[in-house]
């Protein structure tokens, strides 16, 4: 018996084991509920770390920190020897530095409200089961990823069901974005029988009135894991109708 | 036409405008305030444009800009004379957003207990944990043995669970 420390944990958790190391964990969390309740509350953190701060990646940058990045409206910068196209002569808004403002209190992010939330429902046990180290959807996701088609959208579903496509061997994932209880964005990938969720993370916020196309509120995360995965196109409806047929296989 | 540039400056430019939204992200964590956040990347952006020279366009640009900017709000803290004494304000005023009923507290347990860690703590759980650099980046950038990188996580994860308790 070889003890799972702290650091191990820590660093499974992190996804800084290599295969050999993380199977050892995965090994001794199924014999071990203790040890698997612990790496629950640490994904849990980790959950909420992100959801407090990856939103900050979906707002707008503002406008005098962009201003910084333009070419510099000198006389003929923009005849400068492979000048990018999109750049624009402006001046800067202010010469020099602009005024620091290190202690005007600020209104908080929308992004602490969203990981509080998420924080208080992790590890949200109704929609997410962890077993072996990883996150599989579970109760109103799992069957919302079971039999929910993106080109017939059930408008009161907790659930909307996004991309749906091959990966480069052979398994079929899902985007979604959940909003009824616990807000949660991810990617689902068939596992066997289950839905594994190699990415969850918070939505994008979204203005208030008509709902956008799914695929346009997934957040940068779920979006890059996707580009990550895709063989070939997003299934059309016809498709996504057949893999529901088929079991998702 | 006059040289104006050095020759790496036109790309820091441009990667550094891809790089702007993780900056924030980053300098929110490290901060914990919106404005310190932005005026944090604001002096960065400036530091790592006027320094353009000193990168070579091998290096990740991403972990080089990070080190500006955690070394700007270390000095930051110190010409603060406090090392750290920026709260999140009880008030949070109106433009947070609707959220459900959250209460203030609920909302706030995450971002107290950051503010609650000393800043080299602080400072792992924003490179690991919000920006995900592995600890031998972090180790680099921070000039510190991957030892201490994991002990600082491991203190700080403590801490960060402490505080949020699992079941207050």
């Amino acid at each position: 018996m070889n003890p799972i420390d702290d650091d191990t944990l820590h660093a499974y958790v992190d996804g800084q084991l290599d295969p050999a190391q993380a199977a050892r964990v995965d090994a001794a969390m199924a014999t071990d509920p203790v040890l698997s309740a612990r790496v629950t509350r640490e994904r849990a953190l980790l959950a909420a770390l992100r959801g407090q701060f990856d939103p900050v990646l979906d707002e707008r940058v503002p406008e005098r920190l962009t201003a910084l990045l333009r070419e510099p409206s000198d006389a003929g910068a923009t005849a400068g020897a492979g000048g990018s196209a999109t750049v624009v002569s402006l001046p800067t808004p202010r010469s020099g530095r602009a005024r620091r403002r290190w202690i005007v209190p600020a209104a908080l992010a929308a992004s602490v409200a969203l990981a509080a939330m998420l924080f208080r429902h992790a590890p949200v046990p109704s929609l997410v089961r962890t077993q072996g180290g990883q996150s599989f959807a579970a109760g109103d996701l799992r069957r919302a990823l079971d039999t929910e088609l993106a080109s017939a959208p059930d408008p009161d579903a907790g659930t909307a069901i996004g991309l749906t496509f091959r990966t480069g061997d052979g398994a079929i994932c899902r985007t979604f974005v959940h909003r009824a209880g616990p807000a949660l964005a991810g990617l689902a990938c068939r596992r066997g029988d289950a839905w594994a969720l190699p990415v969850l993370t918070s939505p994008t916020r979204e203005p208030a009135g008509p709902i956008r196309p799914a695929a346009s509120a997934l957040p940068p995360a779920v979006q890059a894991a996707v580009d990550a995965r895709i063989q070939g196109d997003a299934f059309d409806a016809d498709q996504e109708r057949a893999a529901r047929a088929a079991g998702w296989r | 036409m006059q040289m104006k540039n050095t020759e790496s400056g036109p790309r820091v430019r441009e990667e550094l405008i891809q790089l702007l939204p993780r900056l924030r992200r980053l300098a929110r964590a490290l901060t914990g305030h919106v404005d310190d956040a932005d005026d944090l990347v604001q002096l960065v952006v400036e530091r790592a444009l006027a320094r353009a020279s000193q990168w070579r366009p091998d290096g990740a640009l991403d972990r080089w800009v990070f080190a500006i900017a955690r070394n700007a709000w270390r000095d930051e803290l110190r010409a603060r004379g406090r090392s750290r004494e920026v709260f999140v304000p009880e008030d949070d005023g109106a433009a947070a957003v609707a959220d459900g009923g959250t209460p203030p507290a609920r909302r706030l347990a995450l971002a107290e207990a950051l503010a609650a860690l000393p800043e080299d703590h602080r400072e792992v759980v924003a490179l690991v944990l919000v920006e995900g650099l592995s600890y031998g980046q972090a180790a680099e950038l921070l000039g510190v043995p991957v030892g201490t990188v994991t002990s600082r996580l491991s203190r700080a994860r403590m801490a960060l669970q402490d505080h949020l308790g699992t079941d207050a």
